[in-house]
């Protein structure tokens, strides 16, 4: 029970889901070092997940049919297990790519007209 | 929300569901993954130039998180508290297998109290909660002349009146129920009959399970007489044959044919009757029903029409009812005028039909179930006390839980699971025994009165007697559980520290003494209650009577009436062993009053006053067969017949009441235009119950009774020496001597009668007795158990003040001091709260107050000779202790 932070994680959870959707959808299968290594070189390294928050999320983003985790073998031929997102998976990654946009859009017209 | 989410988030659900039960990914399947991961992370630090050693530091830190990693995913793979929660169902189970004495003394404890209550509820639920098995039960009411704030009958020109003049209803019927014997075939049967006007049906919305129901056309005029069998009749009788059908009944001499059966679900509308045939009431009414305005003996159900509500139609009742009184009254003196005014309609909702069993035994089943809810209540601080002194055995691994850092809040669910755990085989098994005993305590409640209802567990009962069993669990094991966790880990690994857990302890035993307190008063009352009422005096002698009813299968001519009365009462006076016979229309404790409006001669009524007395038409020679003084003048004799002057006998609060101090003799009495002579005074007899008093009353003999012929007469026969029960089989055939047509209905001892009047008062004591006694015996085994085990601890103590001279009697009283003052404590404390809560009982207690000390000084007595009792062992073992033992012990 312990070594939870709720308020991080929640924080986390949606933009999280979103990150690793549209990086299956644009790289095609990938084991979960490679999405964490993607997320760090995409960032310039200022996004480090650990493995408590990645493998978690995959699964949960697993038990809700947006990707689907198969055991496969990488190029150096070492068991991994490979993520691929699917037709529903790419329904919610537009859906919530355009809440995001829409999140954003609205973020900016607030923040600019205050400033 | 969108759907397209939430439809993603169930099945997010139904994979944690199926994860939980083992269904999802394997531990080594989520490891190995992980493990790749963390494999690649060490490799990568080694390219990006750490040393080997740097490389393999990051790893084991990483590992680290590894299997907090693993922790995460199973979290995320199933649902943690259903996995947590079988966990610790599992671990219960297996604690307490382990403890299996602890285990059967836990259950059967919780079994007694979670039992009690489903039992009692079972009865609320039987009684006041079920609604009639009709369609939209919701929509039925009752409308009703308001007597003493209930419902009452109503008169057949009123139900006709009601029936055609409220707009507000759809339909109503009106309802009487009756004990017949018919004939079918040659064959004589006793039935309960049901008199139904011809909506009843389509009030109810019943259809029948064979032929057609009774329907309004059954009660025009020239009709044919037809009757209804229920299914319960049509097993019984019938088998079930489907050529019942056009058979014909003979009821009172005249042949009904057999037109329908009710469907199996069919219920009365009157709660507690089970009718075996249904007739059409017009064809049962005699004229004076028919046409009197007073003669008041229907129940009245209608129902609502679509849209209307219950105050449409008390308000439409309330107008055409002060319309109806009017006109009745306009037929009337002065006199009279104002108490017919005086009546008022009602309207109730009834879904569940007309229950004269609700308002008779409503208050005790609900005092009933506060006892009981007391008694597990009781049952759940015994168990606390049990549970806390396992704590010493239970506080190592407690300790080492939190010392290896198990959360609290974690550890009291564990421990709370366990009491669950306990509460359910306790409530399973308390369901049993609640449907056992509910069935036994409904046959001693109903006892005598002709009374049937449905009590089954249903769906109700299992989920009160489910919430009961969490509630006791939590009652009982949270106070434990709390103790346990706060458990410091330190001194509880070492073996000190129970000084919090012995204040804990006495507190649960304080508790134990307040509640039995509580427990024991309402006892104290209601076996106070039961004695006061067998002392009460009666007017009359029940030891040895024997109560005989009497049916006949067909009506007499009114000229046989008088012979054939005269034939059974010589018939009964010559059987061997019988000292007299006599009978009476109505006989002493039977429930039933006959009340009329008189005018005494020589006295004026007061305004306010009642000028209506009690009324009894008897035989002659009763008041020497009940063996009531006749205090002046004499009783009737075969000489007062329907051809002499009128007379009539009067009681003594009567003679008292109307000619105060002077004799009564030779005063004349009038009612309805009939005048009688005072010919005699006799001793007072209680009529209705026995915890009512005495009213005046007026006999007269039963060949002068006016009115329609012929009443029901109860005969009774004294029996001289020996139980009169034993000449019941020889009345049948004695009786048909006097008359061929007649038949026994019962043959009772009056004893037993007088013991049915009282049943409610004979059950609340054998009740409150039981639970009392219970709850002394629990309350002992508590201070038993507390104080055993404080001598057993203090052993060493013991052992040095005998060593530096205490006596026996020192230590005998230093361990009886703490039941002192334990009592001290607890006594107040529940004599408090039985102060509060006996005032309920008010309407039960006869003969004291609900508050009377003599009570609360008996319970007391009685709880403090139980406390000293369970005290004397362990304070003897007390001032046995060898010091030299004792001290070596150490």
């Amino acid at each position: 029970m312990a070594n939870r932070d709720p308020q991080k994680t929640d924080v986390l959870q949606g933009t999280l889901d979103l990150m690793v959707l549209q990086t299956l959808a644009t790289m095609g299968p990938l084991h979960g070092y490679a999405i964490a290594a993607r997320l760090e070189q995409v960032s310039s390294r200022s996004l480090q997940l650990n493995m408590g928050t990645l493998y978690p999320g995959l699964m949960r983003l697993e038990q809700r049919g947006f990707v689907r985790g198969k055991w496969g073998m990488t190029e150096n031929n070492r068991r991994a297990r490979f993520y691929e997102i699917t037709a529903t998976g790419r329904r919610q990654l537009s859906a919530e790519r355009a809440e995001w946009d829409r999140t954003v859009s609205i973020m900016n017209a607030l923040l600019n007209e205050t400033r | 929300m969108n759907p397209m989410r939430s439809i993603a988030t169930l099945r997010e659900w139904a994979h944690r569901l199926a994860g939980t039960i083992g269904r999802g990914r394997t531990d080594r399947d989520l490891e190995e993954e992980l493990r790749f991961h963390l494999d690649l992370t060490a490799e990568e630090a080694l390219r990006g130039g750490t040393s080997a050693e740097g490389a393999g530091r990051a790893a084991t830190l990483e590992a680290g998180g590894l299997s907090q990693s693993v922790e995460a995913l199973r979290d995320q793979r199933g649902l943690r508290w259903i996995a947590d929660f079988v966990q610790d169902l599992r671990y219960a189970a297996r604690t307490l297998r382990r403890s299996p004495g602890f285990s059967a003394v836990a259950v059967l404890l919780l079994a007694l109290g979670i039992g009690a209550n489903a039992a009692i509820f079972t009865l609320i639920n039987a009684i006041m909660l079920r609604t009639l098995p009709v369609p939209e039960p919701g929509r039925l009411v009752q409308i009703a002349r308001l007597l003493d704030g209930r419902p009452g009958v109503v008169s057949y020109p009123l139900f006709r009146y009601f029936h055609d003049n409220i707009r507000s209803i759809a339909s109503a019927f009106a309802q009487v129920t009756s004990n017949l014997l018919v004939a079918i075939d040659g064959d004589e049967d006793f039935v309960t009959a049901e008199y139904v006007s011809g909506s009843h049906a389509l009030v109810l919305g019943i259809a029948p399970a064979a032929g057609r129901l009774l329907s309004p056309s059954d009660d025009e005029p020239n009709a044919t007489a037809v009757v209804v069998i229920t299914d319960r009749y049509w097993s019984r009788r019938f088998g079930r044959s489907a050529a019942v059908l056009g058979k014909m009944m003979t009821v009172r001499d005249r042949p009904f044919t057999i037109v329908g059966v009710t469907p199996a679900a069919y219920q009365s509308a009157r709660a507690g009757s089970a009718p075996d045939i249904l007739l059409p009431l017009s064809a049962m009414m005699t004229p004076q029903q028919r046409q009197s305005s007073d003669f008041n003996f229907l129940n009245m159900l209608a129902r609502l029409k679509p849209g209307a509500t219950v105050d449409d139609v008390n308000a439409e009742a309330q107008v055409l009812f002060a319309s109806f009184v009017q006109a009745q009254a306009n037929a009337l003196s002065e006199k009279e005028r104002a108490a017919v005014l005086r009546q008022r309609a009602v309207v109730l909702p009834a879904p569940d039909g007309f229950n004269p069993i609700r308002d008779t035994i409503a208050m005790p089943l609900l005092l009933l179930m506060g006892i009981v809810g007391l008694i597990l209540l009781l049952a759940c601080v015994n168990l606390s006390g049990l549970l806390l002194a396992r704590a010493p055995a239970r506080s190592r691994e407690v300790a080492i839980r939190l010392a290896i850092g198990a959360g609290r809040g974690r550890l009291v669910r564990q421990l709370l699971t366990e009491s669950l755990v306990l509460a359910s085989a306790g409530g399973g098994a308390g369901l049993g025994l609640a449907a056992w005993f509910s069935g036994k305590l409904f046959s001693v409640f109903v006892d005598g009165r002709d009374v049937v209802l449905p009590i089954g567990p249903d769906w109700r009962v299992v989920a009160f007697t489910l919430a009961v069993s969490v509630a006791a669990s939590c009652t009982a094991g949270l106070a434990p559980a709390l103790h346990a966790v706060r458990t410091n880990v330190n001194p509880a690994l070492t073996g000190t520290g129970t000084a919090r857990r012995r204040r804990l302890s006495e507190s649960v035993v304080v508790a134990q003494i307040a509640v039995s307190m509580v427990l024991l008063v309402s006892a104290a009352l209601f076996v106070g209650t039961l004695l006061k009422l067998q002392a009460a005096d009666r007017g009359f002698t029940s030891d040895g009577l024997l109560v005989v009813g009497l049916r006949s299968s067909r009506p007499y001519p009114p000229a046989r009436i008088a012979p054939v009365r005269d034939a059974i009462l010589g018939t009964l006076r010559s059987l061997p062993g019988v000292q007299s016979a006599s009978a009476a229309q109505l006989l002493p404790v039977s429930g039933l009053l006959w009340d009329r409006r008189v005018a005494v001669e020589g006295y004026s009524f007061g305004p306010g006053e009642s000028e209506t007395v009690g009324f009894n038409a008897i035989a002659p020679g009763y008041f020497a067969t009940l063996a009531t003084p006749v205090v002046e003048g004499r009783e009737f004799t075969d000489r007062d017949t329907g051809a002499s002057p009128r007379v009539a006998v009067v009681n003594e609060s009567f003679a008292r009441h109307f000619f105060s101090g002077g004799s009564a003799l030779g005063k004349r009495v009038t009612s309805v235009d009939v005048t009688y002579e005072i010919v005699g005074v006799v001793g007072d007899a209680k009529y209705q119950r026995l915890r009512d008093s005495v009213i005046e009353t007026l006999y007269i003999p039963w060949t002068q009774r006016p009115g329609e012929q012929p009443t029901i007469f109860n005969y009774i026969v004294r029996v001289t020496g020996g139980d009169p029960m034993r000449l019941a089989p020889l009345l049948d055939r004695a009786v048909r001597n006097a008359d061929s047509g007649l038949h026994v209905r019962a043959a009772i001892a009056y004893d037993t009668i007088i013991d049915r009047s009282i049943s409610t008062e004979r059950i609340m004591a054998a009740l409150g007795g039981m639970f009392g006694a219970l709850a002394l015996l629990v309350a002992g085994v508590g201070i038993f158990g507390v104080l055993a085990f404080q001598v057993a601890r203090r052993t060493h103590e013991l052992g040095v003040r005998m060593a530096l001279g205490a006596t026996r009697t020192n230590l005998m009283q230093c361990v009886l001091r703490d039941v002192l003052w334990m009592l001290g404590l607890g006594l107040p404390l529940g004599a408090l709260g039985a102060f509060g809560a006996t005032g309920l009982a008010g309407t039960l207690v006869f003969g004291m107050t609900a508050h009377d000390p003599r009570v609360f000084i008996v319970a007391a007595l009685i709880m403090s000779a139980g406390a000293l009792v369970a005290a004397w062992v362990p304070a003897r073992r007390a001032s046995r202790i060898d010091p030299i033992a004792a001290l070596r012990h150490e």
